[in-house]
């Protein structure tokens, strides 16, 4: 069945349709969650709500862009707003930085166990610096660099995404990895 | 071969899509100059953590605790819709009713109480009382 087929059967209230919407595009709403979050557990839980939000929305959808694209599109937004309400809690975030999310990288990242230790804490030190090098860009710029190295769209379409112009997301592109070098070298001199 | 080239380059340099000439001249450069060696391996590092993080899978049971949540919502939707119009407004605007007039009734209550009290006469022979002035009870005790 094609998407619009599945689109109009669920609106019909065939909602076990459903289901198949979720195995097309698990992957896709996950992998940009975690671009915008880097965290599994949360791009798990946003990546529900977001099937959530595309479920209420489905009769909303006119068609005018392609349905991944417009799936594209809320998950970009839920990102964003989810981390413009975590950035409200900071206290709460050093709380949770000091006592949980090492752990979590811990199991994120099993394969360093069976590393020496010098390795797993490069690994880990390096994976810290990525991810506040790429949490400090600004909004369009983390969106463009998310959707280009994580879900390594083209530009073309990353332009319809963010309803503006190639040449405007080769630059915000460009721009992004020029501010990612500049943090990435400050935080590698501050060791 | 200068920075300014060799840093857009090394995008495609890292993934091998450069042609050999302009390879050799990237890994020449690379070889000599100290801060883009240092920028091409940050970079690096970068793109070794996006690759680990995208590698990374959705939990498994996710697909189904998205259908079970959709179910419950479809069945509170049917059980709402489910229930006349005129029941859904009926029974709050009932209760709100019955908890103003208990306020209400209340209120007036307590004024007719308190305003009862204050309106009741002081017998004559107390108005003439001058506590001050008495001698203390404790005197006709001794009688």
């Amino acid at each position: 069945m094609t998407d619009n087929e599945i689109i109009n059967q669920i609106i019909k209230g065939n909602s076990n349709l459903f289901r198949l919407f979720i195995d097309r595009y698990q992957s896709m709403v996950f992998r940009t969650c975690m671009g915008f979050l880097h965290n599994k557990d949360d791009a798990d839980d946003l990546t529900q709500e977001i099937f959530i939000q595309v479920y209420q929305s489905l009769p909303k959808f006119k068609g005018n862009s392609s349905i991944s694209t417009w799936i594209y599109r809320i998950a970009v937004n839920a990102s964003l707003n989810k981390i413009r309400k975590t950035s409200k809690s900071n206290l709460f975030q050093r709380f949770e930085t000091l006592f949980g999310s090492e752990k979590n990288k811990e199991l994120l990242f099993p394969d360093t166990e069976t590393e020496n230790p010098e390795n797993i804490l490069i690994n880990s030190e390096h994976r810290d610096w990525v991810q506040k090098a790429l949490n400090s860009l600004p909004e369009n710029q983390r969106t463009a660099i998310v959707l280009s190295k994580y879900d390594d769209l083209p530009q073309k379409e990353i332009a319809e995404i963010m309803n503006t112009t190639e040449g405007a997301v080769e630059a915000l592109i460009q721009r992004a990895k020029a501010n990612l070098r500049e943090k990435l070298s400050s935080l590698n001199k501050k060791k | 071969m200068n920075c300014q080239i060799c840093q857009k380059e090394m995008e495609e340099y890292r993934e091998g899509r450069l042609p050999e000439g302009i390879r050799v001249q990237v890994e020449k450069h690379l070889n000599n100059c100290k801060a883009c060696a240092e920028m091409y391996n940050l970079e690096s590092i970068a793109y070794k953590v996006i690759d680990q993080e995208k590698e990374i899978q959705s939990n498994p049971f996710l697909a189904t605790r998205i259908m079970a949540q959709i179910e419950e919502m479809e069945h509170k939707k049917s059980t709402f819709e489910s229930v006349p119009a005129f029941q859904r407004i009926l029974k709050p605007a009932l209760i709100g009713i019955s908890v103003s007039f208990a306020l209400f009734a209340g209120v007036i209550m307590g004024n007719l109480y308190s305003s009862g009290e204050a309106n009741k006469a002081i017998p004559v022979e107390m108005a003439y009382m001058d506590d001050a002035s008495m001698e203390a009870v404790n005197l006709f005790s001794n009688e």
